[in-house]
C-alpha cells in the first residue's frame, strides 16, 4: 500500500519553476520579518502603548462623554450633529464618486477589450478559414493590453495625487478619473478574457452568414459576453466604493477628507465616526453588488 | 397545437433583465454627475494646471537619475534610494501577505460550511452532532461578520486609526495591510472550498473519515490551485497598497513620490513611477505564470 504511495507521490508532475517560486516567496518572506524593516518589538515599547492607552481612553471617547459621564442622549446628539454636518453629504459624494467612476471604466473597457481580445482583433474573426495573421493586428493588440497593464499597475492613489497636481482640488474630477482609469484598465482585461472564453459557435455561424466584424460584435459578442461582464463590472463597483472613501484624504471631498480633517485636527472621536461611516456604505455596496450579481445570474 | 406552443412562449420584454439592470446604472451615474455638480469642462486643466502637465509629461520622457536639485554632502545616489524603496515596499508588501494568509485560512476554514455541514446522514455520535448543529453554525455566522468588518475598513483607514494609536511603526503598517487582505483572503478561500467538487469528499466521509479529515484530505486539495492563484493575485495588490502606505509616513516608494512631487522634480516622479510600474508587472508575469502551471481546467 505505501509502496504503491510512493510510487504515485513520484508520478506527480513537478516543475522547477513552480519549486523555485515557491524557495523564492518562502525566502521572500523570510527577509521581510528578519531584515529589521517590520518592527514587531518596538510596537511594544512603553511609549507606543502609553500612546495606545490614551488613544483607547481618551481621544476616540465621543466627545460629550470626555467627563466620564456616558449620556446617550448628548452622543446622540453629537453623532447626528456631525453626521449633519459633513457625515451625509459625504457620504452622497463618496457613492457618486464612485458610480461615475465605474461607468467611465466600464465605457474604457468596452472600447478597450474587443481591440485586445485574440479572436476578435484579427484579420478574420471567426472565419473556418483564419487566413495568415497580419502583424498590425497583432501589433494592435500588444499596444492596446500594454495600456490597459499600465493603467492598472499603478494604483488609484498615486494617479488622483498625480491628477490633483493638474486639475485642483475644487472638483471631485482627480479622484473620478484616477478610479475610471484604474478600473478601465482591470474591466478591459477580464472583458477581454471573457470574449476570448466565449463559445465560439455562434459567432462562426454569424461569420458564416458573413456578418461583418461590427454586426459579430453588436449581435454576437456583446449579447453573449454581457452576463459575464456584469459579474465584473459589479464587482469592481465595490473596490470602487472602498478606494472613493480612501481617496478624499488627498483633498477631494468624500469621506476620506474629514477623516483626513479630523485626523489633522486631532479630532480622533469625529475621526473613528467617520471610518466606521465608511465602513457601513462598503458593506452596503456589498450588498449592492452582490443583490446585482445575483439578478445577473438570474438572467443568464 | 404549433401554434398555441407558440403562443404560451414568453415574449422577451424589449430590455431584458440585463437591460433594466444597465438602465438603472446609467440613470444612477446620471443622477451621481448631477449632485457632484460635474461639468466636462473642469476635467480639462486650467492656466496652471497646464503648466504642471506639461512639467509632468515632460518627465516621462526623461525620468531622473541623478537628484534634480543639490543634495547634501553623502547623501545616497538617487538610484539607490530608488532600489531601496523598491526592496522596501517589497518587504512591506510580503510581511503583511504572509500575515494575512495566516489569518485567512484560519478564518476561511472556520467560515466555510462544506467541512462540517454536508448533506447526508451523520454516523457519529450524539455529542459531535449536537456540535454539528449548532455551535457550527455559531461560529460559522460569527467569523462571517468578523470577516465582513475586517473587509470593510480600508487598508489606509486601518492605518490612520494605528497611526493615532500607536504613532509611526513598521509593525502596524504590516497590521493594516494584513487585516482587510486577510478578511478578503477568508472570505474567497471559504467560497472557494464550499465550491469545489464534494465528491472526493463524499466518499471520505462515505468510509468514515472525520470532518476535519475530510476537509484536509477531500476539499483542500480540490479547491489548493485556485486558492493558491487567488493568494498571489493578492500579492500582486499588496505591493500596490505597500507602496500606497508611504504616502502616510511609511518608507515604501509612494513617500519619495511624493515628496518628489511636491518639489515639483517629475522627472523623479517619473524613475519613481516607473519604478513601481516594473515592480507590478514584475510581479504580475510572476504570478501569470504560476497561475498557468497550477490552476488545472
Amino acid at each position: 500500500m505505501s509502496a504503491r504511495l510512493d510510487e504515485l507521490r513520484r508520478a506527480q508532475p513537478k516543475s522547477r519553476f513552480m519549486r523555485a517560486s515557491l524557495w523564492a516567496l518562502a525566502a521572500l518572506t523570510a527577509y521581510a520579518w528578519l531584515s529589521g524593516t517590520v518592527e514587531v518589538g518596538e510596537l511594544f515599547t512603553e511609549r507606543r502603548l502609553t500612546n495606545l492607552r490614551r488613544f483607547l481612553t481618551v481621544d476616540v471617547v465621543p466627545q460629550p462623554a470626555r467627563d466620564g459621564v456616558w449620556v446617550w442622549s448628548d452622543i446622540f446628539a453629537w453623532v447626528r450633529d456631525v453626521l449633519d454636518a459633513r457625515g451625509w453629504a459625504a457620504t452622497l459624494a463618496t457613492l457618486s464618486i464612485s458610480v461615475v467612476a465605474i461607468v467611465l471604466a466600464g465605457a474604457m473597457s468596452w472600447l478597450l477589450a474587443p481591440l485586445a481580445a485574440s479572436n476578435l482583433a484579427t484579420r478574420r474573426p471567426f472565419d473556418a478559414d483564419p487566413g495568415q495573421e497580419r502583424a498590425t493586428w497583432r501589433a494592435l493588440r500588444f499596444v492596446v493590453r500594454g495600456v490597459m497593464i499600465v493603467s492598472r499597475a499603478v494604483p488609484e492613489y498615486v494617479v488622483a495625487f498625480l491628477l490633483l497636481a493638474v486639475l485642483g482640488p475644487d472638483n471631485a474630477w482627480p479622484a473620478i478619473l484616477a478610479l475610471a482609469i484604474h478600473n478601465g484598465g482591470i474591466l478591459g482585461r477580464l472583458g477581454a478574457e471573457t470574449i476570448e472564453n466565449l463559445e465560439p459557435g455562434p459567432l462562426r455561424s454569424l461569420s458564416a452568414i458573413g456578418a461583418p466584424r461590427r454586426a459579430i460584435l453588436a449581435t454576437g459578442v456583446f449579447p453573449l459576453a454581457l452576463g459575464r461582464y456584469l459579474l465584473f463590472f459589479f464587482y469592481r463597483f465595490e473596490t470602487c466604493v472602498r478606494e472613493a472613501t480612501v481617496l478624499g484624504m488627498l483633498g477631494v471631498v468624500s469621506l476620506g477628507y474629514w477623516i483626513q480633517d479630523a485626523r489633522a485636527k486631532q479630532y480622533y472621536d469625529e475621526m473613528l465616526l467617520f471610518v466606521a461611516l465608511g465602513a457601513l456604505i462598503v458593506l452596503v455596496a456589498d450588498l449592492v453588488s452582490a443583490l446585482a450579481r445575483r439578478h445577473v445570474r438570474g438572467a443568464s | 397545437m404549433a401554434r398555441e406552443a407558440a403562443a404560451r412562449m414568453r415574449v422577451p420584454s424589449r430590455l431584458g433583465r440585463r437591460g433594466w439592470l444597465l438602465a438603472f446604472v446609467l440613470f444612477a451615474a446620471a443622477l451621481a454627475w448631477l449632485q457632484l455638480g460635474l461639468s466636462v469642462r473642469d476635467a480639462v486643466p486650467g492656466d496652471s494646471g497646464r503648466g504642471v502637465l506639461s512639467l509632468f509629461v515632460g518627465g516621462a520622457f526623461a525620468p531622473a537619475l541623478t537628484y534634480e536639485s543639490d543634495v547634501p554632502e553623502g547623501t545616497a545616489p538617487l538610484l539607490v534610494k530608488v532600489a531601496l524603496a523598491v526592496v522596501r515596499t517589497v518587504v512591506f508588501a510580503a510581511a503583511g501577505m504572509s500575515l494575512s494568509l495566516v489569518v485567512g485560512l484560519l478564518l476561511g476554514f472556520l467560515g466555510a460550511t462544506s467541512w462540517w455541514a454536508d448533506d447526508g446522514e451523520c454516523t457519529c455520535n450524539a455529542w459531535w452532532r449536537k456540535v454539528r448543529c449548532y455551535a457550527m453554525p455559531a461560529i460559522y455566522g460569527g467569523v462571517r461578520v468578523v470577516i465582513a468588518l475586517m473587509r470593510s475598513v480600508h487598508e489606509l483607514l486601518w492605518a490612520v486609526l494605528f497611526l493615532a494609536a500607536f504613532g509611526l511603526n513598521s509593525f502596524s503598517a504590516v497590521v493594516a495591510i494584513a487585516i482587510p487582505y486577510g478578511g478578503t483572503l477568508a472570505k474567497v478561500f471559504s467560497e472557494m472550498l464550499d465550491e469545489c467538487p464534494r465528491d472526493s469528499a463524499r466518499s471520505l466521509r462515505a468510509i468514515g473519515a472525520d470532518s476535519v479529515q475530510v476537509f484536509a484530505w477531500g476539499l483542500l486539495p480540490r479547491a489548493m490551485p485556485d486558492m493558491s492563484a487567488y493568494a498571489f493575485y493578492r500579492f500582486e495588490c499588496a505591493i500596490r497598497s505597500s507602496a500606497v502606505l508611504g504616502f502616510f509616513g511609511y518608507p515604501t516608494i509612494g513617500y519619495y513620490l511624493k515628496l518628489s512631487a511636491e518639489n515639483l522634480h517629475y522627472r523623479e516622479v517619473w524613475t519613481y513611477l516607473y519604478a513601481l510600474c516594473a515592480l507590478v508587472l514584475l510581479f504580475e508575469l510572476w504570478s501569470s505564470q504560476l497561475r498557468r502551471r497550477i490552476v488545472i481546467r
